[in-house]
């Protein structure tokens, strides 16, 4: 007995000082920059300052409130600590006028720049999946909840050893009476001991092993400690897969806001939930839960914590929950972010010292992203009914910078499950394309109007079998213009592009572009046939939205330590990979992909006049529905599929597109409109022959930009006026040069 | 402009460039109206806007390339941050400068400028190579404005000198002598 005893001990304490000391390293999204000129409307500032959990109050009482005084809003900023600079608590003036944000000025009245607000905090790391909370310190608690935790829960704490055994007799015997097990008795130290070893079936031996052990910490720590780790453990709520542990994290989840700034009836709305987090659950109970947070202020009164008046108030408040779950879990995010770590630190170190991680997620963002992706697939699922749900997944990054702004790793997109973004590896398709084509140009030998065969090839390969690719339509188009084969994702043509130039030149694109791996020389390479992951798609498209220079896409920036010192940082970095004459040829032929091509079913969610680029891409048996675009601003890639691998029935443009579109709309972002390299020229042609002609000359003909001194031959009949020719444009640059002198 | 090889040399040279260029960019505030375009920032004709200051979204355009002269500048918020990152560059803090430069990436993505003074920072604290890419892309997206690329080959220049590689920054730094105004 004495032996199991001591060995209870050991375990308890054991598990005790291990989570003492776990200070998980806490992850934050990108802070939203404000500055004269930024496209914000009203509505959208004071979202973004509620999901920072700040109130709207009519007197800028203290930190964390706002006001709204017509187009003016005051925002009294809290202090925040940034990897690079520490704020105090400030007061802000912005006024925000239909264009957007007009002006910004500090509390002395004196205009401000540029200015940041706080970044939201997005998870902690923690070691074991699916677990999640914000660690607060003793500080950063408000003396009325221990006080009121207390009072509800267990009013001898400050004097019993561990276990109350008045409680505990009287719970027995209403037990005893009711032949079963209803009544707790426990004291906050118990209900510790309980929740650190995930027992929630109540036995008799069950109860004594319990008693035993919150003697044993009882007699090992101080009740300080034990409070502050009941405030840090305590089980508060289930969101999806995501348990709720500690009033941190409780108060993000249902008020959205820290735990230091919650008022009376909050804290009392959190004691109530304690006894029963799906029993009392205030979003969905809302009725009981009331019930019950009125009875524990009534308690706090009766104990003399609070005024009867003060009570009496809170009572008469409403619940103050948020409608959705605050403060909203990426896991696939996170899961990136955990992966980049990982090269530099120990496991250990991000769930037990206390980092501080600044990410690039940019939560308007991914938000989009989930919804676009779980209606979409809704809806494609609704079309095709199969037994297997669809999956996908989405990356979006903002190409100059290379910061990954968004992933989901699934429909289900608070599952932190298998992150289809990271880990799926999946047939590139036709995204391959514009690599073959990129090799092409850079070759010389090609540009957007040279004619290529789009004829039936019969390869025997070097296992004896023949390789006899076809055309998604199984048709053949004979001899096309490159800039259409591209747009209509003609597979013979590019497999006779593709060998002309030679799978070693393609193969080295893709590792330029940052394929991590070499892959397999054959020619179904050149279709596609070689696996990516949709964030490694990401990477390779990047390249292209940025001009031919590649930036490794990053989600953190930087890391500090619990006491603030810069640890890691992740800088900008970029090297050419392409020619950009060659990467902005290739581009404009990817923007006609999206005027008339595979990706034109774009248009019409996209908002009139954006202009975007992109690629479809189709697996072999429609395995894989692709899609990777950019606008002069943002790159997403979409991936839809089923988890199987079993055929979807569809493209790259039925599956993946709509996706796609749906998350651009929604971006806010600007057209792709870089600038034109000089010794390019912009010329048409005629999009089925590739014979050069003049506005007016034919009724299908399309832009393309080429080499200046590429001869196109001439559609026989067309005159041409003196724009367009290759002579004209370099004497106009020639001009413009001088004019560019003049300045 | 010589610039020796030793890098305390490099770094004193930069820092004047900096000044100038400081010079060059911030625009004095009282002279405009808040919110109000800069002068001569879009030459009419142009077919695609300069980046204004702070418009992280431009009007959607026709997709014509930009081929009008174009001269970048800086908004006001690029302004403010590229002044702190100078004086976080100065006391030799290069990491925290280099950081407060991608912020105000973060709101002119495709400025040539901001692109030219992080590569400054890069070389400043050693890292030619990284000069000389961001050199290279300050060029690419500096197309129509000679004096922006004229700063883009000057900086790969310096980049090659720092490495040695006195031929090629010869022949970068030729190019940025013809494309210079001055």
């Amino acid at each position: 007995m004495a032996l199991y005893v001591l060995y209870l001990d050991l375990l308890v304490t054991h598990q005790f000082e291990g989570r003492r000391w776990t200070l998980p390293a806490q992850v934050y999204a990108a802070p939203l920059e404000l500055y004269t000129g930024l496209a914000l409307s009203p509505a959208e500032l004071e979202e973004e300052l509620q999901r920072l959990g700040y109130r709207r109050t009519p007197a800028l009482d203290r930190p964390g409130t706002y006001r709204v005084q017509g187009e003016r809003i005051d925002v009294a900023l809290r202090p925040v600590r940034f990897a690079d600079e520490t704020r105090t608590a400030t007061l802000l003036s912005v006024v925000v006028g239909p264009k957007g944000l007009e002006s910004l000025r500090d509390g002395a009245g004196q205009e401000v720049p540029v200015l940041r607000l706080e970044p939201l905090l997005i998870g902690s790391i923690f070691p074991i999946h699916g677990e999640d909370r914000i660690v607060v310190t003793p500080q950063e608690v408000p003396a009325l909840l221990p006080a009121a935790l207390k009072a509800v829960e267990d009013r001898k704490f400050d004097s019993h050893h561990g276990v109350d055994p008045v409680a505990m007799l009287r719970a027995l015997w209403v037990n005893v009476r009711a032949r079963q097990i209803e009544q707790g008795g426990s004291t906050l130290t118990q209900q510790l001991v309980r929740s650190y070893f995930l027992s929630t079936r109540q036995t008799f031996t069950r109860k004594i092993r319990e008693a035993i052990m919150a003697m044993a910490l009882d007699a090992h720590f101080t009740k300080a400690d034990l409070m502050n780790a009941y405030i840090n453990e305590i089980f508060l709520g289930q969101d999806g897969d995501r348990a709720i542990h500690g009033f941190g994290l409780a108060s993000q989840f249902y008020f959205g806001k820290p735990l230091a700034e919650l008022d009376l009836s909050e804290v009392a709305l959190l004691v109530a939930v304690v006894r029963g987090p799906s029993y009392y659950d205030p979003r969905r109970h809302a009725e009981r839960s009331r019930a019950r947070r009125d009875l524990v202020l009534k308690v706090m009164a009766e104990q003399g914590i609070v005024k009867a008046e003060e009570a009496a108030a809170a009572a008469r408040r409403p619940l103050g929950v948020t409608s959705r779950p605050a403060g909203a879990y990426y896991p696939a995010y996170l899961d990136f972010v955990r992966r980049t770590l990982r090269r530099d630190y120990h496991d250990q170190d991000l769930t037990e010292a206390g980092l501080k991680i600044y990410t690039s997620l940019d939560p308007r963002a991914q938000e989009q992203a989930e919804h676009a992706l779980e209606r979409e697939l809704a809806r494609l699922d609704r079309q095709h009914k199969r037994p297997e749900p669809l999956e996908g997944a989405v990356v979006v990054t903002t190409p100059q910078s290379g910061d990954v702004i968004a992933i989901v790793g699934g429909r289900n997109v608070g599952y932190d499950g298998f992150d289809r973004a990271l880990d799926a590896h999946r047939s590139m398709g036709s995204l391959v394309k514009p690599f073959v084509y990129l090799t092409a140009l850079e070759s010389g030998r090609y540009n957007a109007a040279t004619v290529v065969q789009d004829a039936p090839i019969d390869l025997k390969l070097a296992n004896g079998r023949h390789w006899q690719p076809e055309n998604f339509t199984h048709e053949v188009y004979g001899p096309v213009p490159v800039v259409r084969a591209l747009a209509e994702s003609l597979n013979l043509a590019t497999v006779g592009v593709g060998l002309d130039v030679g799978l070693p030149k393609v193969a080295d694109t893709l590792q330029r572009f940052g394929l991590p791996q070499p892959p397999v020389q054959v020619p179904a390479m050149l279709l596609g046939a070689v696996e990516v992951t949709p964030l490694e798609a990401a990477q390779l498209f990047n390249g292209l939205a940025s001009g031919g220079f590649h930036n490794p896409l990053r989600a953190v920036r930087a890391v500090i330590s619990a006491d603030g010192k810069p640890l890691k940082a992740f800088p900008l970095e970029v090297s050419q990979v392409a020619s950009p004459e060659a990467v902005y040829q290739l581009d404009r032929m990817l923007v006609e992909v999206m005027e008339r091509g595979t990706g034109r079913g774009a248009r019409a969610v996209l908002p009139a006049g954006l202009t975007v680029a992109g690629k479809s891409g189709t697996s072999s048996d429609f395995r894989d529905s692709w899609f990777a675009g950019f606008s002069g601003s943002h790159l997403a890639v979409v991936w839809v599929g089923y988890d199987s691998d079993e055929p979807t029935g569809f493209t790259g443009s039925a599956g993946a597109l709509p996706v796609w579109a749906h998350i651009m709309a929604g971006l806010n972002t600007s057209s792709w409109e870089a600038p034109m390299p000089e010794g390019l020229a912009e010329m048409h042609i005629e999009f089925p022959t590739g014979l050069r002609v003049a506005p007016g000359c034919s009724d299908d003909m399309v832009a393309v930009v080429v080499p200046g001194d590429a001869s196109i031959p001439a559609k026989p009949g067309c005159s041409f006026p003196d724009n367009g020719s290759p002579v004209t444009t370099i004497l106009n640059r020639a001009e413009q040069w001088l004019r560019g002198l003049a300045h | 402009m010589r610039i020796s090889r030793s890098s305390s040399a490099v770094v004193s040279a930069w820092l004047i460039a900096a000044c100038l260029s400081g010079c060059v960019v911030s625009r004095p505030e009282s002279t405009l109206p808040p919110g109000a375009p800069p002068p001569g920032e879009t030459p009419p004709g142009s077919a695609a806007p300069a980046p204004g200051p702070g418009e992280a979204q431009p009007p959607p355009s026709e997709r014509a390339p930009a081929q009008g002269p174009r001269q970048f500048r800086l908004g006001p918020a690029a302004t403010a941050l590229v002044t702190q990152a100078h004086t976080q560059a100065g006391s030799g803090e290069f990491g925290q400068a280099a950081a407060t430069l991608e912020r105000a990436l973060r709101i002119e993505p495709d400025n040539p400028l901001l692109w030219i003074e992080l590569g400054r920072v890069r070389l400043g604290e050693g890292n030619a190579a990284q000069a000389d890419a961001m050199g290279r892309k300050a060029v690419a997206l500096a197309t129509g404005d000679p004096s922006a690329q004229a700063a883009g080959w000057q900086l790969i220049a310096d980049s090659l000198r720092v490495r040695g590689r006195d031929p090629e920054a010869a022949e970068a730094e030729q190019r940025a002598g013809a494309l210079s105004p001055h």
